[in-house]
């Protein structure tokens, strides 16, 4: 039987900048996913839905993408991340990134002048587009749940289900972005509240997502010291108050009273706050497996840190 | 940065010369590159590791360049003293110090020389046995202790091994040893006197399949890797040992008959009406009974004494009553196979916790290992030689020994070595390090072989200190500041000089003079010995003028020190010898013998200099240099077996002085002729020559005997009590029971057993981490992160099921509180083991000075707990007891 | 060509941290940096409870997770079958150091003193700074690589010759007469974490 309060180490090497990465990674594809769709079922009268989806895509991740080189050890020789593309789901999902952006570059260029006339005319080269883009939109969205998964001894993000709330948080985050700018630029009401109906739908999914996988996580002996540490350990504010509140009930509650204006920006901004305290709760979420051997478990007892040395006095000299 | 000339020269050389973070003496080598210290590896050459070293000597970089290293003399200029005073150090020249200090010595040479008081450090060991003691002779001071050294490790320890083995410390054979008992030490496990070499041997027992049973109240590293853990209670080994041997010679009937009536003193025949033994008239030699003969013979007769296995003699009694010159009397072992059987395995376990059928059993066990009547052959100088086989060896040390009855727990755990004959034969308990040897041949120094007194008894030739355990001092009235003059066992004691009430104290015991300079050589008594507000308060307030030699300005020196000297550390000075004697720190078993030597690596750095070079220029200024001198080559007798040689010889005369590099390389000529001086010895950093066989098994080819029944202890409780009343015959200041002074071993309660206030349930003990030695380590950051490393270092164990009965959880807060008011703050680890009454600390820590900030703040200080009085203190050797009773509650 | 592995006896090990601390001088790794670690288990209830280190390293694994993640090859393994880092191709970005089944790999960023912040470098820390920069760098992944510059001099890894215990052995697997090999195969050697497939070369012998 191994003793309760074995802990094991923290995982430490990702945190805000990654986590805004992968925040901003799903918020970009997640809204170009939303024009897409706007545009494949709304028609004529969603295109501005859609112009605006498609347009926050390219500087989401490519801002997300410069967190990305600001978190590398050495930035300058990103450019090697190219050298082994076959095994590696960061040189992967760079590829996938760097065409996502390509394509959603094209589109975004498309739609505006000079170049606006053969997309907004030639509607099935644009569907076309819009298909392509968002199938590297989709896997830009869950690749990192993929890279995540990769790791073997994080329990904690070996789960299929995590591509998944990538994916619906991911749709959420990037309606929430479009909601935003729509609403400045004074969109239809009625368009609003069906794109609120629509989010707040989403939200109740990711709620049931985000319910199981923590279940699981907890359910799973490798993964439950990591579930403790975000249910109840020092994890647990940027997942209760940042995630649960911020992220998700509130946005759902205003979502839900279905009121425009500043209400609604407040609601979308927290849902989109609560979308990089997802990512970030997942990321030091995660707990190295105790190595086990010899029926022991081997980890260090989790235990409060003793202080960091300050200054003492130096002997006079 | 004053880096000295040898930084700007292209190198990198590797240096051997013998590491100095515990008082263990391994053989290291040193990288030097371009001028800088960058790595350390053990020494394959020296015997005392053999290549293989530990995470402190590993980690020793960071000592040598410490920032805060103590790199000036330095002065206090606030004269208000205690702890938490700012002492105000101002930087001064080594001029300035020296004439203060030569100042200070001058008058109280002038007034009393006895009024200086010389504190050491037992890490430092090797200074302490030749500069330290040298120049108390010379100046002219009894006056000494190493605060928690000895008094924590060792006054019950030392003593009982001095007089059952000839050494300072006890240890399996591992090499051949099938069960070893670990009574609370780690020998073997990270700490002891040879803790690398020892766990070379220990690691290779395991792997052959030897046994281990350890007693510890916690699951110390020899616990986790022992055979059998046993839980036991603190300060209880006494009784354990002696219901062990109650099972043995009781129950089972098993016991080495040859062995206790050629080796031991066991046949001695005792007079019921004192105690004492029948004696030859005409020798005064102690009678046996001859069986063959039918008539009482003296001890050594040459029909009765086996001095090798396979010499012949008469059977003599062990058991029965004999009439000799008209007085019925019995052989000491049958009164000490009554004496035990009140031990019985049910009345031991209730006081030691552990289940009687778990004792019965492991008596068992004991008598099955120890295959007596079994014998093997070594090859010795003399050809194939039968000795006896006993591989089982119970040893113990610190933890064990610890407490207010202290001597006679050490004894009774030894005895159970003594019944089956498991003593200096091959794999039963040794005398550790190598105790017994005839020295390199052509030179026949060092020459330590042991010999018998006219009673019999075995007599050491080489010690750590001049006074040997065995013959007892004739108790005296008293000269030493703490009335050690009057105390038969002890080398020091704290509670005489801890008594508030001290100075009344030597009024009544009529000494002459009050304390005065106190010279410190490294210790941090402030922390290492017991409540830090007593010893300061108490004691080291005390003194008109301290001064220091230091690494750094630890808790002692900014409590009390009016000058700190910056002292090179073990990597920056020469020590003569350090795994000599070799009763201390030199390995035991068929390895060769290893002289080892320390070295600088580095030229001193800044202003530091070497402890042994600033005594000598101390000495001149005093004007006792030559007188130093002498005293050098004096207590180089006992310790370095056998006298100087007049060639090389310190000069005596006045006519001559020697640098501390001459001091060296004499001594090792002395020792190893001509050709091996320092030149020679420098470059391995070690002296060997092959060990004999007869020199590691020595116990039958030595005439000498050991005590299982301690007649002279009778006479020397008659002594002190007497002596005690003379001086204080109401027992105001003095009321301790000297009736513990009697021929058989006994086991007494400490406070901590007779508590009587339930509120205070737990039982508080400390233990050492492999990653710290004592309060020294904690400012190395290296071992600070190591330690971190380990998940019991730094909390309060305590047993998870206790905790949750206290509402108590992982990490929190608490105060451990004594009942006598003191309390100390730490925060809780939980753990499945330790004995579930049972608080453990590890080494010193809870450091706050402001100087050491690695060291400071971490873990809980534990010897504020520890009370230094009477109640606290053994009567037969005078150790301090160091557990206590406390209750735990929420900071 | 030799493969290289070590095996380490935890009935010999009795946890003393000298072979992390030799890793630590030997290569002069920064504060919490670990090349060579000794983790901590305990079993059971009390009294039957049992504490037992574990000294673990990189395993060298034959087929590494940590050069399966790595984007740019600059982990790599040598033909003796030690997986290292090229410093010069290492971008830093961890993946190797999250995907590592053994924790072995930890990701550098700057130098830290391990003295207080403020304080000029000792000496030493100069030393060790520089060799770090030289040897291992900055922003980039490093680990354990089986000692290579010590046994290039004929040392052995400092880890294995600090041992008090003789614990850790050193050698070649490929060779059936080698003393791993031996021990490996009678005393019934195991790896850790064999589950996730990255075959390990550094073995364990149990503990009783
Ligand atoms: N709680 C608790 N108390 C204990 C112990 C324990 O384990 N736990 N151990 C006890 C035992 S057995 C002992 S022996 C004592 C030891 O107590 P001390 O003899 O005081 O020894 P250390 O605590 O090792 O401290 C050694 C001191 O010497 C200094 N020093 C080291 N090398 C040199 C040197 O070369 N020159 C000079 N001038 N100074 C040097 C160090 O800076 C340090 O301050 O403590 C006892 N007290
Ligand atoms: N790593 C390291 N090595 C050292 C030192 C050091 O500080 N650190 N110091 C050196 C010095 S000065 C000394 S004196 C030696 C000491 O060497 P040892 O005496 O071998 O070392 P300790 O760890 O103090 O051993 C005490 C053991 O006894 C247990 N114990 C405590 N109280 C009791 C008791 O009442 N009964 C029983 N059965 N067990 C008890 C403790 O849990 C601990 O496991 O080590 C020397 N070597
Ligand atoms: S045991 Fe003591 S002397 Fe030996 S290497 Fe360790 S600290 Fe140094
Ligand atoms: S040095 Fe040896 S005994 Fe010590 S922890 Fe490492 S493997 Fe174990
Ligand atoms: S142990 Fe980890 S770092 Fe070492 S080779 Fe295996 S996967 Fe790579
Ligand atoms: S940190 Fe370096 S070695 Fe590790 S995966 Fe990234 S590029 Fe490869
Ligand atoms: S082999 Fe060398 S680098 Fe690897 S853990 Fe051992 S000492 Fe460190
Ligand atoms: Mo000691």
């Amino acid at each position: 039987m191994g003793s309760a309060k074995l802990d094991g180490q923290v995982q430490s090497d990702w945190r805000w900048l990654i986590a805004a990465y992968l925040f901003l990674a799903g918020v970009g594809g997640g809204a170009y996913l939303a024009g897409v769709v706007a545009d494949l079922a709304g028609g004529a009268e969603w295109m501005l839905v859609s112009k605006i989806g498609v347009f926050l895509s390219v500087p989401c991740v490519l801002i997300g993408t410069f967190f990305l080189l600001a978190d590398l050890g050495t930035p300058t020789h990103a450019w090697r991340v190219w050298m082994k593309p076959g095994t590696s789901w960061i040189a992967r999902g760079t590829i996938i990134i760097v065409i996502f952006m390509i394509l959603a570059a094209v589109h975004t260029a498309f739609w505006i002048w000079p170049f606006a006339g053969p997309l907004e005319v030639n509607e099935s080269a644009r569907h076309f587009l819009g298909i392509l883009g968002a199938l590297f939109a989709f896997l830009t969205v869950i690749y990192t749940g993929l890279l995540l998964g990769y790791s073997q001894p994080i329990a904690l993000w070996r789960t299929a289900l995590l591509p998944v709330l990538f994916f619906v948080s991911a749709i959420s985050t990037g309606l929430m972005g479009i909601m935003i700018i729509a609403q400045s630029m004074g969109i239809a009401v009625a368009q609003l509240d069906l794109m609120e109906n629509i989010d707040a739908v989403i939200l109740v999914f990711e709620v049931f997502v985000l319910a199981v996988y923590v279940y699981n996580a907890y359910r799973t002996l490798e993964s439950r010291p990591s579930a403790q540490r975000i249910l109840s350990g020092p994890v647990a504010s940027y997942f209760w108050l940042g995630v649960v509140v911020c992220g998700l009930a509130i946005p759902l509650i205003l979502e839900l009273m279905g009121r425009h204006g500043a209400i609604l920006t407040i609601g979308a901004l927290l849902g989109l706050f609560g979308g990089l305290c997802l990512r970030f709760t997942i990321l030091v979420g995660g707990i190295y497996t105790p190595m086990r051997a010899a029926g022991f478990e081997f980890a260090r007892i989790h235990r409060p840190k003793d202080p960091i040395p300050a200054m003492g006095k130096l002997p006079p000299s | 940065m004053a880096l000295t000339n040898a930084s700007k020269v292209k190198e990198d050389v590797w240096i051997p010369t013998c590491c100095g973070q515990c008082y263990c003496m391994c053989g290291i080598k040193v990288r030097r590159q371009d001028g800088v210290v960058t790595e350390v590896e053990g020494n394959p050459d020296a015997p005392t590791g053999r290549g293989k070293i530990c995470v402190k000597g590993l980690a020793s970089p960071h000592l040598l360049y410490d920032p805060y290293r103590v790199n000036y003399p330095l002065k206090r200029t606030n004269p208000e003293k205690g702890i938490g005073v700012d002492p105000k150090f101002v930087r001064i020249s080594w001029e300035e110090a020296m004439d203060l200090i030569v100042a200070k010595m001058k008058a109280c040479q002038e007034k009393d020389s006895r009024g200086l008081y010389f504190q050491a450090t037992t890490t430092q060991a090797s200074e302490i046995r030749y500069g330290v003691t040298g120049f108390m002779r010379a100046f002219g001071t009894p006056n000494y202790w190493v605060s928690g050294g000895g008094l924590h490790c060792g006054n019950g320890a030392h003593f009982m091994n001095g007089i059952m083995h000839v050494a300072w410390s006890i240890i399996p054979d591992f090499a051949h040893c099938r069960l070893p008992l670990n009574f609370g030490c780690s020998k073997g496990h990270g700490a002891g006197h040879v803790a690398v070499q020892n766990a070379t041997q220990a690691a290779d027992a395991r792997a052959w399949g030897s046994r281990t049973i350890t007693f510890d109240p916690m699951q110390s590293a020899q616990a986790s890797k022992a055979h059998e853990w046993v839980p036991i209670r603190v300060g209880t080994d006494g009784a354990m040992a002696l219901g062990l041997v109650n099972v043995l010679l009781n129950d089972l009937g098993v016991w080495d008959a040859e062995y206790l009536k050629y080796k031991t003193n066991g046949p001695y025949l005792v007079r019921p009406s004192d105690g004492r033994y029948m004696r030859d008239k005409e020798t005064k030699k102690p009678l046996v009974w001859d069986l063959v003969d039918k008539r009482p013979k003296v001890h050594n007769d040459p029909s009765v004494t086996r001095v090798q296995y396979e010499d012949q003699a008469h059977d003599v009694a062990l058991l029965g009553e004999y009439e000799v010159d008209g007085v019925q009397c019995r052989p000491g072992f049958e009164l000490l196979k009554e004496h035990v059987k009140k031990y019985t395995p049910e009345y031991v376990e209730g006081i030691t916790f552990v289940p009687a059928s778990t004792i019965r059993r492991i008596g068992k066990q004991i008598a099955e290992n120890a295959e007596i009547g079994a014998t093997v052959t070594i090859e010795t100088d003399e050809g194939p030689k039968k000795i006896p086989k006993r591989p089982i060896a119970a040893h113990f040390f610190r933890g064990s020994q610890g407490h207010v009855n202290s001597g006679w727990t050490c004894l009774s755990i030894d005895m159970i070595n003594h019944m089956v004959g498991a003593a200096d034969t091959w794999g039963g308990a040794m005398g550790l390090g190598a105790a017994v040897g005839a020295g390199y041949k052509p030179t026949g120094k060092p020459y330590q072989i042991p010999y018998p007194d006219n009673d019999g008894l075995l007599m050491c030739r080489a010690w750590v200190y001049d006074h040997v355990p065995y013959p007892l001092r004739k108790p005296k009235p008293p000269t030493r500041l703490d009335l050690h003059d009057m105390f038969p066992t002890s080398i020091y004691n704290a509670f005489t000089i801890m008594n508030p009430k001290w100075f009344e104290m030597l009024d009544v015991f009529k000494i002459p003079y009050r304390p005065d300079i106190m010279i410190n050589f490294g210790s941090n008594s402030v922390m290492t010995m017991g409540n830090a507000e007593i010893v300061t308060e108490n004691f080291l307030k005390k003194f008109k003028f301290i001064f220091s030699f230091q690494l750094y300005i630890t808790e002692f020196e900014e409590a009390v020190a009016d000058i700190v000297l910056p002292d090179t550390c073990f990597l920056e000075r020469y020590t003569p010898a350090v795994s000599f004697p070799s009763t201390f720190s030199h390995p035991t078993g068929e390895d060769d013998w290893g002289w080892t030597i320390r070295q600088p690596v580095i030229e001193p750095m800044y202003e530091r200099r070497d402890f042994n070079v600033v005594m000598m220029d101390i000495s001149k200024r005093l004007g006792i240099l030559h007188k130093y001198y002498k005293a050098l080559n004096d207590v180089t007798v006992v310790r370095y077996g056998g006298a100087m040689s007049d060639e090389y010889k310190l000069c005596e005369d006045g006519s001559e002085e020697h640098t501390w590099e001459e001091v060296v390389d004499r001594m090792l000529k002395d020792r190893f002729g001509p050709e091996h001086g320092l030149e020679h010895v420098r470059k391995k950093g070690v002296f060997t020559w092959p060990k004999r066989k007869e020199d590691v098994y020595w116990k039958w080819f030595n005439p000498s005997r050991v005590p299982i029944y301690f007649e002279y202890f009778i006479d020397a409780g008659e002594q002190i009590t007497e002596i005690c009343r003379q001086f204080d015959p109401e027992k105001k200041y003095i009321g301790l029971d000297w009736s513990v002074f009697k021929p058989l071993a006994d086991w007494y309660p400490c406070p901590t057993h007779t508590e009587k206030n339930p509120e205070f349930d737990l039982h508080a003990f400390y233990w050492r981490a492999v990653t710290q030695t004592n309060s020294m380590t904690q400012q190395n950051p290296y071992l600070d992160e190591m330690s971190q490393e380990d998940t019991i270092v730094f909390g309060i164990q305590m047993h998870s099921r206790t905790a949750a009965g206290k509402g108590i959880k992982e990490g929190d807060l608490v105060w451990v509180e004594n009942p006598e008011g003191k309390k100390i703050k730490g925060w809780v680890t939980l753990s499945e083991g330790i004995e579930p009454s049972h608080l453990a600390f590890a080494a010193i820590l809870g450091h706050w000075g402001e100087y050491m900030p690695i060291a400071k703040g971490k873990g809980a200080f534990f010897n504020d707990l520890v009370m230094m009085d009477e109640p606290h203190t053994d009567p037969l050797t005078l150790n301090q007891d160091i557990c206590c009773r406390v209750k735990i509650y929420k900071a | 060509m030799a493969r290289y592995g070590m095996v380490i006896d935890l009935n010999r090990c009795y946890g003393c941290y000298a072979c992390a601390m030799a890793c630590k001088v030997a290569n002069r790794t920064p504060p919490g940096v670990f090349w060579a670690r000794v983790l901590r288990g305990e079993m059971g209830v009390f009294p039957n409870s049992v504490r037992q280190a574990l000294p673990v390293l990189c395993n060298q694994c034959e087929e590494p997770d940590c050069m399966k993640v790595c984007p740019t090859g600059a982990t790599y393994k040598t033909d003796d079958g030690i997986v290292r880092v090229d410093k010069d191709k290492c971008i830093g970005c961890a993946y190797c150091v999250i995907a590592c089944p053994y924790g072995a790999r930890y990701k550098v960023d700057d130098w830290k003193s391990y003295f207080p912040e403020g304080l000029p470098l000792s000496p030493y820390e100069e030393h060790t700074k520089q060799y770090w920069e030289q040897k291992s760098g900055l922003g980039v992944s490093t680990k354990c690589d089986f000692c290579i510059d010590r046994r290039a001099e004929g040392k052995e890894p400092a880890c294995v010759q600090a041992c008090s215990a003789k614990a850790r052995v050193f050698g070649d697997l490929d060779d059936p007469e080698s003393e791993i090999s031996y021990l490996i195969k009678t005393k019934r050697g195991f790896v850790l974490r064999p589950e996730v497939g990255t075959e390990p070369k550094v073995y364990y012998l149990p503990p009783r």
